[in-house]
């Protein structure tokens, strides 16, 4: 270390603790050796985050935040800017990636049990980036101002109004104005851009923090902390770095590839990307024939509608968003993993995620009797799962999981 | 794994039995319209088509001429003098149409649309449809109607290329329950008699139906193009994206792999 390199290094890292860091975090920092695919949407999760950043701020320098010059300069994005298509293209299907992996890493801690003692706080932080990203959407989603922005917020924002005494005045408060106007866009655009993404780094640093303090788990459900070596490191585990790290990165390289496919060949995933009506110009005299939001938040959406009373429908949806809070404290079981939970689990879990992606379709159709039906039953089953997790999970019969990995 | 099997299924199975709208109206499903952007003498007769017979109501307002004639390999000059009639309009201007909005309004009782984005909000299969299904229909007031756009506004600007076409019945074949062709002892087709059918009057149009229908073929074609000017490209360099990752993917298998010699 007597290299000019190494003197300034000595030099910062006696004032930054880069190799403390370094170490604690990433070299010396011990996860479970033996995990399978379900624990890259995590790694994942944080590739789009950084991808929305980048293009996001790549998009804000030609973007218009008016009420006449949003769609125009999307389309002046999409045509005049050199590659402004490809950032334009990384973002929309960013967002949906981002809330297909996030799906599948919620999944992933009900599957495993992820969130049990002492992951609660874990647990607690993933749903409020969780809450969050659902409002970061919303807001992005109406930037481009085309007819299913203007529409679907005009769906969205007359929500607060079912809320009893302050609704109408609240939805004034959100909208700025007493329509969705330009004053709606430039608000939508300032939380887009720099509240609600300043909140979802703090959080996501919170996830991680409280994630490496309890450290990882496993889908065998078992803490590796009961074996240790005799330097105390877990002996079921390896350094985060490299090991972990070249794991992530061949996930990556496969998520990039379907990324890829779907970002340059399909960029509008069949509508449920991007959304056919949003390539007309939002018109406030002309209502589209059918509003259905983006595919991520139609399974609330399709409850909202199975409730015939607004307010209801309100409740039952904020209900089904906060109730995954509470999750670590619902479940009895003596075991984290389905692998050794009973059947009772088995089979609310098979019938929770069925009813969870059958509501996801029905949010995107038109309502007819029997689509309503359905959304009714799925709601139930939805709520059935969380209700009666304390009940399934305390009574079935567990089996006992092995002490090592 | 197996549990996301059995999800998958599960929910696949309770979705079967939905259905949707006809995608275009009266007619039922559309006709099919594949794009092929890369033939550029169909998208340059398109542009024609489009300009001399669309573009006096509807403007491609996001899009460039220069663009357009870079794009479908149309010389500059050419451009100026055969397309663009107006002396003021430079190559770098948007295609903001030629008409007065507020008379179209007066005239259809609708501003004409922007057209630029169309074949992205209605798709290419309801445009090739759309423009081949008018009839013709005395209540309306510009004496047409539509099957795949019901009580539409515009009046058949391109009739003289297609023709006269009425609604009327004709014989199709009819179908037994289970879906097969029925058929008489000699395995002739039973037909039935089905009206609300478009019947072409031979001979009123200036065009032959294969030829009317590669004429609405290229318009329908432009339109894709000019609603996503970069799709070709876009696809291009996808396939030179995916190879870049599938390389990354392979190498950093092997390091990982050689890593996790380590500790198995």
């Amino acid at each position: 270390m007597d290299t000019l390199f190494g003197k300034v290094f000595n030099w910062v890292n006696h004032r930054l603790p880069i190799v403390n860091t370094f170490e604690r975090h990433l070299s010396k920092h011990p996860v479970p050796k033996k995990v399978n695919f379900w624990y890259l949407f995590g790694a994942l999760a944080s590739v789009v985050l950084i991808l929305q950043i980048v293009s996001g701020i790549w998009l804000m320098m030609p973007y218009e935040n008016t009420e006449e010059g949003a769609f125009a300069s999307v389309e002046f994005i999409m045509r005049d800017v050199d590659y402004g298509w490809v950032i334009r293209y990384l973002h929309t299907t960013g967002a949906s990636m981002f809330f297909a992996v996030v799906y599948l890493h919620m999944f992933r801690g009900l599957l495993y049990g992820s969130y049990q003692k002492p992951r609660e706080l874990v647990w607690i932080f993933g749903m409020t980036i969780y809450l969050v990203m659902m409002a970061e959407g919303f807001l992005g989603y109406v930037l481009p101002y085309g007819q299913m922005s203007y529409w679907g917020a005009q769906v969205i924002i007359s929500l607060f109004g079912a809320i009893p005494y302050i609704g109408e005045s609240l939805e004034v408060w959100v909208r700025g104005d007493y329509y969705i106007s330009g004053a709606t866009i430039s608000r939508f655009f300032a939380l887009h851009v720099v509240a609600l993404p300043l909140i979802l780094i703090a959080l996501v640093f919170m996830h991680l923090v409280a994630l490496h303090e309890v450290g990882a788990g496993n889908p065998e459900g078992i803490d590796i902390e009961k074996h240790l070596d005799d330097d105390g490191v877990p002996l079921d585990s390896v350094p985060f770095f490299p090991y972990k790290v070249l794991n992530a990165l061949v996930g990556i390289g496969v998520f990039m590839i379907v990324f890829s496919v779907i970002m340059f060949f399909f960029p509008e995933m069949g509508g449920y990307f991007l959304e056919k009506a949003n390539f007309v110009e939002a018109n406030p005299l002309s209502t589209p024939e059918h509003i259905a939001p983006v595919w991520y938040y139609s399974p609330y959406y399709a409850m909202l509608r199975a409730v015939p009373d607004k307010l209801g429908g309100l409740i039952v949806m904020a209900g089904a968003i906060a109730i995954l809070f509470v999750v670590p404290w619902l479940d009895r079981s003596k075991v984290a993993s389905i692998r050794y939970k009973g059947i009772f689990s088995k089979i609310a879990l098979v019938l929770f995620a069925t009813s969870f992606l059958t509501l996801g379709y029905l949010g995107t159709v038109p309502v007819t009797e029997s689509r309503k039906l359905m959304s009714v039953i799925g709601t139930v089953i939805y709520f059935g799962f969380f209700f009666l997790m304390p009940i399934y999970t305390s009574f079935e019969k567990t089996r006992v999981p092995p002490e090592r990995l | 794994m197996r549990i996301f099997s059995l999800i998958i299924l599960l929910s696949f199975s309770s979705l079967s039995f939905a259905a949707g709208g006809a995608e275009c109206g009266d007619y039922g499903d559309c006709d099919e319209f594949k794009p092929q952007l890369l033939d550029n003498s169909s998208l340059q007769r398109g542009l024609n088509t489009f300009i001399n017979n669309c573009y006096g109501c509807h403007s491609l307002q996001y899009s460039r001429w220069g663009r357009v004639a870079k794009d479908l390999d149309i010389p500059e000059s050419i451009l100026l003098d055969k397309l663009v009639f107006n002396p003021s309009v430079k190559t770098g201007d948007l295609m903001k149409g030629s008409f007065d909005k507020t008379i179209s309004e007066e005239w259809f009782g609708v501003t004409p649309p922007d057209l630029t984005l169309v074949a992205r909000s209605r798709g290419g299969n309801w445009i090739y449809t759309y423009l081949r299904t008018y009839y013709e229909d005395a209540s309306k007031k510009y004496g047409v109607n539509n099957l795949a756009f019901p009580n539409t506004a515009m009046p058949n600007v391109l009739e003289s290329y297609q023709g006269r076409q009425v609604l009327g019945c004709k014989q199709v074949p009819s179908f037994a329950k289970n879906g097969g062709v029925k058929r008489d002892e000699s395995r002739n087709i039973i037909t039935v008699e089905e009206c609300g059918h478009l019947i072409l009057e031979e001979g009123s149009g200036k065009l032959t139906v294969a030829e009317f229908d590669a004429m609405i073929f290229d318009l329908t074609n432009f339109l894709t193009y000019v609603a996503e000017p970069m799709r070709a490209e876009r696809e291009r360099i996808g396939w030179f994206v995916i190879l870049f990752f599938v390389v990354f993917t392979a190498l950093s298998y092997l390091l990982f792999r050689e890593y996790q010699k380590d500790y198995h």
